[in-house]
């Protein structure tokens, strides 16, 4: 890719919103590991206690989720999203400009995971690659920078990558995470278009909450040890170590229900619309209670939110968003009549984003299954 | 905003709570029922019912219903 920039042509506002025209999402393919897994198989976690699990079947909406087995990463479900992606939309990989890795679960610690998949994708030497470190909100933060990057003239055609394996950083023996997350990985291709269509974005952070989702070690501020390999049982008979993930889920959950709702009406706002104008709602999936507690504060028609994905597939933290889109809409969002989809993503950050976008007859929009590792 | 309906709210909220067994005086960290998904359900039938925005840690500290209800009454 190449460009040079004059004169700023957009205005942006003292808050992180901005629209484009002219750039359009060309195609998504998510895919997911074949090995589901069950909260009612998982008895022993819950020291026994099925009617703990018949409660968080019934009011979280735990059920089944797909987790990768040892050896398979984020990097691996997104390659084999993209390749599809690629592959249904007819197009060579020179044809790709830049490639976006939206990911917390890196293969390596450097080089980023777009320079390896922008290896593995044979992808020409020409095209830019780098990687986000988002989780939930980090798919439609992709997006943005996807549609800045189509907008300012230096790319045709951005890969986007968003993806995680969440299942691997959080220990089997934490009831708050363990049931809860899945892994997947997604493709999604943006592009320049002729079309008239409109995207509004808002883009919103609060680091002071940095430590309510965190993966305390492992990082350079505490370096992994034995210390922070060592398990420790909490007060709520929950076992983790530093390295492991932990989420404080009544303030996680505090945040999502105040701060989600709030983000959309301003973003419908800016846009100039009202809720109605919009056909489908799609959130992040992290669970069907936030979910449904997000639908009611915006009283929205709860047929209007995707929310069956998290219970099939489990919370695919930065895949989550695409994998509604290919599952759940997959046959809207292919149709003929043009949608107009609000995406919004939060989580870890604390951070979150929305986007409304019009779609229209998505060239290939499905779930695919990743080949069992060997 | 009553503290009898705050109770009935709160049972409401908590499942496997028989309606009108709980009293003001109720330390409900100590029901068997108070779990992690109880602070969930607590946390959002007061933003519901009392557009309040409960913090975690007044559920850690609270001891009775009541103080529980001068949180969410002030």
């Amino acid at each position: 890719m190449g460009f040079h920039f004059g004169v700023i042509r957009r205005m942006v506002s003292a808050m992180a919103k901005c629209s484009f025209n002219q750039v359009q999402i060309g195609g998504v393919v998510t895919c997911v590991p074949p090995l589901e897994k069950c909260i009612d198989d998982e008895i022993d976690l819950f020291g026994g206690n099925e009617k703990q699990i018949a409660r968080l079947k019934k009011t979280i909406g735990l059920d089944r989720r797909r987790v990768v087995e040892p050896g398979t990463t984020a990097a691996d479900l997104c390659e084999a999203a993209a390749k599809r992606l690629l592959e249904a939309t007819s197009l060579a990989p020179e044809a790709i400009d830049a490639v976006i890795c939206v990911t917390q679960t890196p293969d390596y610690s450097q080089p980023c995971n777009a320079a390896v998949l922008h290896g593995r994708l044979d992808l020409p030497k020409s095209c830019a690659a780098l990687d986000v470190n988002l989780g939930c909100s980090g798919y439609v933060y992709g997006l943005w920078l996807a549609h800045m990057m189509v907008s300012a003239g230096g790319c045709e055609r951005v890969l986007l990558l968003a993806g995680d394996t969440i299942s691997r950083i959080v220990n089997p023996k934490d009831r708050a995470v363990a049931p809860l997350f899945g892994d997947g990985g997604s493709a999604t291709l943006i592009q320049r278009s002729d079309s008239a269509g409109a995207a509004w974005f808002s883009l919103e952070t609060d680091g002071k909450g940095f430590d309510k989702l965190i993966v305390p070690a492992g990082g350079q501020r505490a370096p992994s040890s034995a210390e922070t390999q060592a398990e420790v049982t909490d007060e709520g008979g929950n076992v983790r170590s530093a390295e492991n993930l932990f989420m404080d889920g009544a303030e996680i959950f505090n945040f999502s229900i105040v701060q989600e709702p709030k983000a959309v009406r301003d973003l419908v706002e800016y846009a100039g619309l009202d809720l109605n104008a919009v056909d489908y709602f799609v959130f992040h999936q992290a669970n069907r209670y936030i979910l449904s507690n997000i639908a009611k504060r915006l009283k929205i028609d709860p047929a209007k939110v995707p929310m069956q994905t998290v219970e099939r597939y489990g919370n695919q933290s930065s895949a989550s968003i695409p994998s509604a889109m290919c599952g759940e809409l997959q046959d809207v969002l292919r149709g003929a009549e043009t949608q107009r989809v609000l995406l919004s993503g939060f989580g870890v950050g604390l951070s979150w984003a929305s986007v409304i976008l019009d779609i229209t007859g998505l060239p290939v929009c499905e779930i695919i299954e990743s080949a069992p590792s060997e | 905003m009553s503290l009898a309906k705050f109770i009935e709210d709160f049972e409401e909220a908590v499942e496997d709570i028989e309606p009108g067994s709980l009293t003001a005086a109720t330390q409900f960290r100590e029901l068997e029922a108070w779990d992690s998904l109880a602070v969930l359900t607590v946390i959002a039938m007061v933003d519901a019912e009392y557009d309040v925005r409960l913090k975690a840690d007044a559920l850690k500290t609270c001891e009775t219903l009541e103080a529980l209800f001068a949180q969410v009454s002030t």
